[in-house]
């Protein structure tokens, strides 16, 4: 699909992949707020607006306007329009006569707010993409966002280089905020969508697009409701085998049980049937926006977890202990080492109040030894070569010496478990827990971030994330999870 | 709402064992009907507008001679008399008792969104109190029956627990790819239940049936 390099009026390449934009409407009151986001952009720029007043904020912005549509002296793919809802009618109009890709409507104030006006101008919108084949994306949405070619909705979103990670929203909040967030944990996008009302274009639409789109190796999805749910199942059955589809479902509960006479009726609920579907999908299913980014930067890593028995290594012996019970509540395994690591392992390990069953529980003035990081190393080396261990879980507890000791006193300690990391064939999560000092923890986690090592700041986010991997490895493998 | 009969009939047609369900319109009928099918059996209640039979005593079990077939007749009728006054009553349906198995649950409901849903579980209190049951959106491939039947928390009661006998999980699997694949082609159907399906180690045999179809003035 990506490849078809036509100028038809349904081509929804031409939207995700723009050589002109052109926005209908823009103007102070919105601080321009789509004008200068595309001041990134790689193409040319339009501006359509016939208020005078507008004018001179639109030049010096350093963009062309015109007072139509149809006056642009060239083709446009992409249309932006944030025009009063009555407007909307016209600008459809202008857009297929003008034959664009598709056009996005910022606009609100139609269906959504349940108003006679609202649905009426809806249907009519409807109708003449129907007609005509036009795309429309929204109303009530903020559209594309594709960085690699500057195509930005936001000015806070980051541009020049695109990722591997397409990003699907009805709503255009979440739409911004994982664009925003995602790739400061190293999550890039290759393009991100918000289709609001989805008055014509829906979730299922942009699925197919994604899920053929050579740039998009995994899809994040976040879906209130779909239309068509028989096609969105048939299109996420057949996207989710080649690609990992991750889905966040808004609004799971659903108001008032149906009248139904069998007990199937009674007992199936919104919520168990998108279960359902992410089972017969493959799809990991998360609940808030930190879980959709941690399984993506998990399934980004190139080391398949499929069997959920893990390492654990706390700093103190109540942590040791809560780190094993989440990990366990999360359906994972703690097991037994090997004879042979416990051999290891009580070579040099000395630590007065620690143990080393699994977890091994180091104690908090273990890193102040001077041997202290080399020992550290030796015990992820024998969870690294135990084979009742599957991936590795490592608590660091930032209010101890080396973090304390000022800006790169820990960078030996970091730079021994990046270095760990890419050794490692096993899943490594680093779990930098707050103690009381939040500031600490967030700057020792992006130092380890930074070195390519996946830090979490809690437990269950660590937990939760490595769950849901080893359950859609098990689905890669045809595993039964049971 | 099609009645028990009518639903065992579609059933049966869609490749799924149900114990064989006849009408009697008469006690004569359906004394001779319990002979020819074979003692013992069960008498249940044929009306549209009786949902559920055994509250309003429409149902007599382990019926093992002629005088019980005929007094169990007499007492179904009058019960379901008192029970919809101005209900109509088809008859009385005459089964063989089925052999006792593992109770469990198949059924079919419609979702807003994604349309036909079967739903496995086990039967009686399991699926009634403890609502342990799973999901499945249709069509199902293998891999989804197979998950669906092990997802339920009382699985292990499935692999013969405590020396009963197991059910056989291949014919129950079979069984729910035979109602996805009936459900699927038959888009008229608004609700299904089986229950109970008796699942033994040898096979499986629903003993009742309810079929609910989409209103037709649609």
């Amino acid at each position: 699909m990506c490849e078809v390099a036509d100028t038809g009026i349904g081509n929804l390449d031409r939207v995700f992949n723009p050589r002109s934009v052109a926005v209908v409407g823009d103007k102070r009151a919105l601080g321009f707020m789509w004008l200068r986001s595309l001041s990134s952009f790689r193409g040319n720029v339009w501006s359509v607006q016939i208020d005078p007043n507008e004018l001179p904020g639109i030049r010096e912005l350093g963009v062309t306007n015109h007072l139509s549509l149809l006056d642009i002296p060239e083709p446009v793919d992409y249309v932006i329009a944030a025009v009063p809802r009555n407007v909307a009618p016209k600008i459809v109009e202008d857009c297929i006569q003008k034959r664009v890709g598709g056009v996005c409507f910022f606009t609100s104030g139609f269906a959504e707010t349940q108003t006679e006006e609202g649905q009426r101008l809806q249907r009519q919108i409807v109708d003449m993409a129907r007609q005509s084949g036009l795309n429309v994306i929204g109303p009530n949405c903020v559209g594309v966002y594709n960085p690699k070619i500057g195509l930005r909705h936001s000015e806070a979103q980051q541009y020049g280089g695109g990722g591997p990670v397409g990003f699907i929203a009805q709503s255009g909040t979440h739409a911004t905020l994982f664009s925003i967030l995602a790739p400061r944990s190293g999550v890039r996008i290759s393009k991100s969508v918000s289709y609001g009302n989805a008055a014509v274009l829906d979730s299922t639409d942009f699925l197919e697009y994604l899920g053929a789109d050579s740039e998009t190796e995994i899809i994040g999805l976040y879906v209130e409701g779909v239309r068509d749910g028989r096609r969105f199942f048939r299109v996420a059955r057949d996207v989710g085998r080649r690609k990992p589809l991750v889905i966040w479902k808004g609004g799971e509960t659903e108001a008032g049980a149906r009248a139904t006479a069998s007990h199937t009726g009674a007992l199936a609920q919104s919520a168990d049937v998108w279960d359902a579907l992410a089972d017969q999908c493959g799809a990991i299913k998360v609940n808030d926006l930190d879980g959709m980014i941690d399984v993506m930067r998990m399934l980004l890593r190139p080391k398949p977890v499929k069997e959920g028995r893990v390492g654990l290594i706390g700093m103190s012996g109540g942590q040791a202990v809560v780190l094993t019970d989440t990990f366990a509540k999360a359906g994972l395994d703690v097991p037994l080492l090997t004879e042979e690591s416990y051999g290891r392992l009580a070579e040099f390990f000395d630590i007065i109040g620690g143990s080393y069953r699994n977890p091994l529980d180091v104690s908090s003035t273990f890193l102040l030894a001077a041997d202290g990081a080399a020992s550290l190393m030796k015990m992820l080396e024998i969870l690294e070569q135990d084979r009742h261990v599957d991936s590795i879980v490592l608590e660091l507890f930032p209010v101890i010496r080396p973090f304390e000791g000022g800006e790169n006193a820990a960078d030996p300690l970091l730079d021994a478990i990046a270095e760990f990391d890419r050794r490692s064939s096993k899943p490594f999560m680093v779990v930098v827990t707050a103690g009381h000092d939040e500031v600490l923890a967030v700057h020792a986690r992006g130092r380890l971030q930074d070195r390519g090592v996946l830090t979490f700041p809690r437990f269950e986010r660590a937990a939760y994330a490595l769950r849901r991997l080893v359950d859609y490895w098990r689905y890669r493998e045809g595993i039964n999870p049971n | 709402m099609l009645t028990e009969v009518e639903s065992k009939r579609l059933i049966a047609e869609a490749g799924i064992p149900v114990i064989e369900t006849r009408l009697a319109k008469t006690k004569a009928q359906a004394i001779a009907l319990s002979k020819e099918i074979g003692l013992p059996v069960a008498l249940k209640v044929v009306s549209p507008d009786i949902i559920h039979k055994s509250d309003s005593g429409g149902v007599k079990l382990g019926l093992a001679s002629a005088a019980q077939v005929g007094r169990a007749y007499s007492e179904i009728v009058r019960a379901a008399r008192q029970a919809a006054p101005k209900g109509k009553i088809q008859g009385v349906s005459v089964q063989k008792m089925a052999r006792p198995g593992v109770e469990v649950i198949m059924g079919m409901s419609k979702d807003d969104q994604f349309g036909p849903v079967l739903m496995f579980g086990l039967g009686g209190v399991f699926v009634e109190v403890l609502k342990d049951v799973a999901f499945r959106i249709v069509p199902l491939v293998k891999r989804d029956a197979a998950q669906m039947i092990r997802e339920i928390k009382g699985y292990p009661l499935l692999e013969g627990y405590r020396g009963q006998e197991p059910a056989n999980i291949p014919v129950l699997e079979d069984l729910l790819l035979k109602l996805s694949d009936f459900v699927d082609k038959t888009p008229e159907i608004k609700e299904l239940d089986l229950n109970p399906i008796f699942a033994y180690s040898d096979g499986a045999v629903a003993v009742d049936a309810r079929v609910i179809l989409e209103p037709t003035d649609v």
